[in-house]
């Protein structure tokens, strides 16, 4: 019989093995690092808009309801990004000359459409709706943070799966009574989660974890 | 391994005669699974060919995304939630009745109108496959002067020019040809181009030509008047060589339901359905007796019911009985007697339908049958044939004469590709040359269209206004859901400019023919307009007319010939016209279950007799014409006969139907070519030898065979997944056990499987207790005739790619549902068994447990969710699931079909046309991904949402899955089994509800309604298997 003999190349195993070895935990740190960073998780993203639009002024300080411009929140997956028209609204009258508005009203004279870069964008695979989160009593502040804040809209939750499955699986502190969803400063009248069980039993709120729920 | 007996039920002749190449399909989950398909492989290439470089590296990250708003929001509309469109689909001058799902302004999905008088829903194949035709990059998109681009203004100013040349004269050697038509605005278009051109002479032309109807009208009541069947008054249904449920056919799908309807054996009194046919088919599917019977016996039969009949009701003028050996033998004319003896103890109730190709007497004899019977006014009515156009071969004949004779002087072709689908014998091409101007409208840039001077793009029937008929009369409207894609013009709007109408748009012409057509229109005109797109349709149907028997004369028998060829239009490609839609090219025939191809049908007695074998290619010559295609040896098909589909051998359509000078070959053999004027539907005296070694046919009649515990397992306990019985036993039954419910508890002796297996028990117990939903569905074996509409309803809802021929000869088509054909009895007088099978949402599911990485996974109401951006394409839950239903993307066939996905990007414009069929709804899966039905998820869960949202629960019937929305006959149900009163819970509560596989325990939510047929007694045969339990 036939003996098997280890290749001359095979001596250089153990060189590669300790290499591999020694390169293990810098790769794993690498991984580890970009992987949960949120450069990755896209915490923070913060895309340049064509529009220098404040939702700190219109949101804030003006205290426009969040509805006015996103107002198929409630009846349709998809928040609708305001129409042209809208900002023409005010700004027919409102800074009509002002040269950072020029974008806009060159799209409602043109009827192009104002290219907004999209900030929260979810992978193709997974299917959000707005509305069924909205009706039920979420919070725009737990998904979209401080808005009202902000001078430029960043993202600022995860939106990673895990984040989505802990409230799925635990609701009760996101949840409000549906008439407050858009009031950023709402608090608790009492313990949040003994009150967000109330209205859970109230609404009767069952966030389902199947699969389907979110991928088809 | 050879089974011990033969099976009762078999999918074809290689498992009958228990061959070795069925037991590999059997045992072999994969079928070839791991070969690489060679990119040059005609099938492959068929799509590959003409994608670009196109894919650029989108980079790591995803890309950014732009939002664009509307600048002005129209009112109503919100982004993202669809909104359905009434509208209609043409096919020979028929109207059924479609709503159009939009979405963003985009037509994604066809189904039926359920406010149609008609249809009621119910759709068919061309329907369902239409949104994929109207982005179909190879349709036209410019205008041609010969071969060189031209523009639609100067084709009009050509057009003009020559029309007001004519008009000079009167109209003389103007001629237009159009397809048939039922639309009042065409008439009334057609009726002013003959008051401006007295002269001109309009021609209409249809491939499958459906005058004999009504010149039977003329035989026998000295009228030309249209039939309007209903078949749901009838008791007892007798079709003569005639599929009258297929969308083929005008009405068919209203129909299928009407048919259907009386097919419950749980409710009212149930029909009984004979059927005698060449081939098999879809009326054959479901009749209680269906006989093979050559098309040339048909007027001899005809003319034998009548001699009876007539003696039975004492009425006069009756043709004398052919004798035994013109009707086709003993045995047929024993089974003609029970039909005779049938009818006229249903006399009033009873209906026979002879098929639309034969011979107006033929017609007219069948009409008079009716009226014998008094059949006419319940179950058959008439109605005015208005100003529509049938198309017939003669009038075609006629014009090509007057070509050949030098009177036509322009030719304006509207639609329709006569240079690929006129009678061979007519020489319609060489006929063209000679018309000195030529202009044709036409979706492709297609055989008809490079032999004319000038052509024009038209526009698909999404993309315009229209109007026309449905098959009782009733108008039906058609508005466009998108602005036209690739700058076509409709028909309509073409002549009214021709015509100098004050208003040339298509919407003013169609209101204006309204406003003319329909009187109670008046002051609301706008409101009613306005109802009148919203629903689809205006009016009730025609009055059935009061008519009067004439005497007929004796018929004439054809001669009896030894081989006769039978033409009909495909099931699938209809007369051609779709042959660039590759849904409609990949679906397996309803029957022959073929794909991307069309044969000769031989039974295996007459392809044994003229040496020929299964896909062996063979040459047909008829009058020294011939065409060569593969042979297929079908069981059911009457000896002597061949059938050969039309609809095949397209030269210039298409990458998908075939393109010859960009070298794409054509997808089958084009059977037009010898087929003649005199003979269109079927003709006598041809020969047939074989031609060559075998080629690839892509039949998917072995793929994805249940395997129940081996086939000699499955031959020894028969008929464990189609079940029947007759309606004497199931009542007997039913009396016997009243409160019976379905589940567990036994079954009328032959419905039964003879399985016997230890009491069931559960390896685990489940987690889900199901007190929310609780979703299934149940299939009526009764009322499914495999016309297949739901194969192509759920591709186009759930996005499922095309593989092409090749693949699907490998068993790798994607398609989630499949039709499962059976055949039952001996080869020779085949009965077909029709049996949809789709994910049975098992709940305790074998291809949830094998799943290494959690890609399928169990829902709360019971579905079995399938994770595709989980999945890593290891196979085992196909491997592990006994129903076959799971479907693997070897390749990434959806960016080979398509071009592109959503997630590749592209700036192909070919590629983001097509893309634009996508149903933003569901993932668009990539390659190494499981994939299967999901009960069509996402309807349910936005149904569920906009439910909640408004606080009100779910009516049953409010969520359909695209397969039950299709279904013409209604066989498909969904709904929610904690629902006690929806009707999926009273279907699962039918004595005759059975689960396929019911032994493994897997606990199907699919539950199948056990096929009861309501033979006669006198020709109800014992067959041979028995009630009493092993």
């Amino acid at each position: 019989m036939k003996l098997f003999v280890f290749p001359r190349w095979a001596n250089k195993t153990r060189q590669l093995l300790g290499l591999a070895m020694g390169g293990a935990p810098v790769y794993l740190t690498a991984f580890v690092w970009y992987g949960f960073s949120p450069k990755t998780t896209d915490v923070g993203y913060q895309p340049k808009q064509p529009v220098p639009y404040s939702h700190a002024l219109h949101a804030g300080k003006m205290g426009i309801d969040c509805r006015y411009c996103h107002n198929t929140v409630d009846q349709a997956s998809h928040a609708a990004v305001p129409p042209t028209a809208t900002c023409m609204n005010c700004h027919k009258l409102v800074h009509p000359e002002s040269t950072r508005l020029l974008p806009v009203r060159e799209s409602a004279a043109t009827g192009l459409p104002v290219e907004w870069v999209k900030v929260h964008d979810l992978p193709d695979y997974v299917y959000f709706n707005h509305s069924a989160h909205v009706t039920r009593g979420v919070g725009c502040v737990s998904c979209h943070g401080r808005v009202d804040q902000m001078e430029v809209v960043h993202q600022d939750k995860p939106l990673s799966m895990s984040w989505c499955l802990d409230c799925h699986r635990n609701p009760e502190p996101n949840l409000r009574p549906p008439e407050e969803v858009t009031n950023m400063n709402w608090k608790a009248p009492a313990d949040p989660t003994s009150y967000g069980a109330t209205l859970r039993e109230q609404n009767n709120i069952n966030p389902p974890t199947d699969c389907s729920t979110c991928h088809r | 391994m050879k089974p011990k007996s033969k099976p009762k039920y078999w999918r074809s002749l290689s498992e009958l005669e228990g061959d070795s190449e069925f037991q590999e399909f059997v045992e072999r989950e994969f079928h070839s699974p791991t070969e690489q398909t060679p990119l040059s492989s005609q099938g492959r290439r068929r799509f590959m060919q003409l994608m670009g470089a196109s894919f650029a590296l989108a980079g790591c990250r995803w890309q950014e995304e732009k939002l664009l708003p509307h600048t002005t929001q129209p009112q109503g509309l919100i982004p993202g939630v669809p909104v359905n469109y009434a509208t209609f689909m043409d096919v020979g001058g028929v109207a059924t009745g479609l709503l159009v799902k939009s979405y963003d302004g985009r037509p994604i999905k066809i189904e039926g109108n359920t406010l149609d008088s008609v249809s009621q829903g119910g759709t068919g194949t061309f329907h369902q496959a239409a949104i994929l035709g109207l982005y179909d990059p190879d349709r036209s998109s410019k205008s041609l002067q010969g071969k060189t681009p031209s523009t639609p203004d100067a084709f009009d100013a050509a057009l003009l020019d020559a029309f007001a040349a004519a008009v000079k004269k009167g109209g003389a050697g103007f001629f237009v040809l159009s397809q048939a038509s039922s639309s009042p605005s065409l008439a009334r278009l057609r009726a002013e181009l003959l008051k401006q051109a007295p002269m001109a002479r309009w021609v209409s032309y249809e491939a499958a030509d459906a005058a004999g109807p009504r010149a039977g009208t003329q035989l026998a009541f000295g009228k030309a008047l249209t039939p309007m069947y209903r078949p749901e008054n009838a008791d007892v249904l007798v079709a003569l060589d005639s599929d009258f449920i297929t969308s083929a056919f005008p009405g068919g799908i209203g129909h299928a339901r009407a048919v259907a309807s009386r097919r419950d054996p749980d409710q009212g009194k149930m029909s009984r359905l004979y059927a005698l046919e060449a081939s098999l088919t879809e009326i054959g599917s479901l009749a209680d007796h269906r006989v093979a019977v050559a098309p040339s016996k048909i007027a001899a039969i005809a003319a034998y019911l009548d001699a009876q009949l007539s003696a039975g009701r004492a009425a006069p003028g009756a043709q004398t009985a052919p004798d035994e050996a013109a009707v086709g033998g003993a045995q047929i004319k024993k089974v003609l007697d029970v039909i005779a003896k049938d009818l006229l103890a249903n006399a009033g109730k009873s209906l026979v339908v002879v098929g639309s190709g034969h011979a107006p007497e033929v017609h007219a004899l069948v009409h008079r049958i009716n009226f014998v019977l008094g059949n006419v006014g319940s179950t058959l009515q008439f109605r005015e044939t208005g100003d529509t156009l049938a198309g017939g071969v003669d009038e075609l004949a006629s014009l090509v004469a007057d070509m050949e004779g030098g009177k036509v002087g322009t030719l304006l072709i509207l639609g329709g590709n006569p240079a690929y689908d006129a009678p061979a014998d007519i020489g319609f091409v060489s006929a063209l040359a000679k018309v000195p101007a030529s202009f044709h409208v036409g979706l492709y840039v297609d055989e008809t269209a490079s032999l004319c001077k000038w052509h024009t793009p038209l526009t698909h029937f999404l993309e315009a206004w229209g109007d026309a008929r449905a098959v009782d009369g009733s108008y039906r409207i058609a508005q466009p859901l998108i602005e036209s894609v690739l700058g076509g013009r409709s028909e309509l709007q073409i002549l009214a400019k021709l015509l100098h109408l004050p208003k040339q748009d298509g919407q003013s012409v169609v209101r204006d023919s309204l406003g003319l057509s329909v009187a109670k229109l008046g002051s609301g005109a706008d409101k009613a307009f306005r109802k009148a797109i919203h629903d689809g349709f205006v009016g009730e149907s025609a009055t059935a007319l009061e008519v009067e028997l004439q005497q007929i004369g004796a018929i004439n028998l054809p001669a009896s010939t030894d081989l006769e060829v039978i033409f009909e239009v495909d099931p699938a490609l209809y007369d051609g016209r779709f042959a660039n839609n590759a849904w409609l090219q990949e679906l397996p025939h309803p029957l022959s279950k073929l794909t991307w191809d069309n044969a000769a049908l031989v039974a295996p007695d007459t392809a044994k007799k003229y040496g020929l074998s299964d896909a062996h290619p063979c040459t047909v010559t008829l009058d020294g014409r011939s065409v060569t295609l593969p042979c297929l040896v079908a069981p059911g098909q009457a000896e002597g006969t061949i059938m050969l589909a039309l609809g095949y051998g397209r030269e210039q359509v298409g990458v998908v139907g075939g393109f010859k000078a960009k070298d794409v070959l054509s997808v089958g053999a084009n059977t037009y070519a010898i087929r003649t004027s005199k003979a269109p539907h079927f003709a006598l005296g041809a020969q047939v030898k074989a031609a060559g070694s075998r080629v690839e046919l892509a039949v998917t009649q072995h793929l994805w065979a249940i395997d129940a515990i081996g086939k000699q397992g499955e031959d020894e306990r028969e008929d464990v997944l189609v079940r029947e019985a007759t309606l004497g036993n199931y009542q007997e039954f039913k009396k016997q056990h009243p409160g019976h419910a379905a589940h567990g508890a036994p079954h009328p002796g032959d419905i039964k499987g003879k399985v016997h297996h230890p009491p069931k028990l559960n390896l685990w117990n489940g987690p889900v207790s199901y007190d929310g939903h609780k979703w299934g569905m149940s299939v009526d074996l009764n009322k499914c005739s495999g016309c297949s509409a739901c194969i192509i309803a759920c591709q186009s809802e759930n996005n499922i790619a095309v593989v092409g021929k090749s693949e699907v000869a490998r068993g790798r088509e994607l398609t989630w549902l499949r039709v499962e054909r059976y055949y039952k009895g001996d080869d020779k007088n085949a009965e077909v068994r029709q049996q949809p099978v789709m994910c049975q949402q098992c709940e305790s599911a074998p291809c949830e447990q094998v799943c290494p990485v959690g890609a399928t996974m169990h829902s709360a109401e019971g579905l079995n969710d399938m994770v595709y951006n989980r999945c890593i394409g290891t196979r085992y839950c196909s491997n592990n699931c006994p129903y076959k239903v799971r479907r693997f993307n070897y390749r990434n066939y959806n960016l080979e079909f398509y071009g592109t996905t959503p997630y590749s990007g592209t700036d192909d414009p070919r590629a983001k046309l097509k893309a634009m069929a996508f149903n933003p709804e569901v993932t668009v899966r990539g390659r190494g991904v499981m994939e299967k039905c999901t009960f069509c998820v996402q309807r349910i869960q936005n149904t569920k949402i906009q439910a909640k949202n408004n606080k009100r629960p779910i009516e049953d019937g409010e969520i359909k899955t695209a397969c039950e929305q299709a279904c013409p006959t209604g066989a498909i149900i969904f709904g929610d089994l904690n629902d006690k009163t929806s009707r999926v819970q009273a279907a699962h509560n039918k004595s005759r509800a059975y689960e396929l596989l019911q032994e493994l325990n897997n606990r199907p939510r699919v539950n199948y309604l056990a096929r009861i047929s309501n033979p006669h007694p006198e020709l109800s045969t014992q067959d041979g298997h028995s009630s009493e339990h092993h």
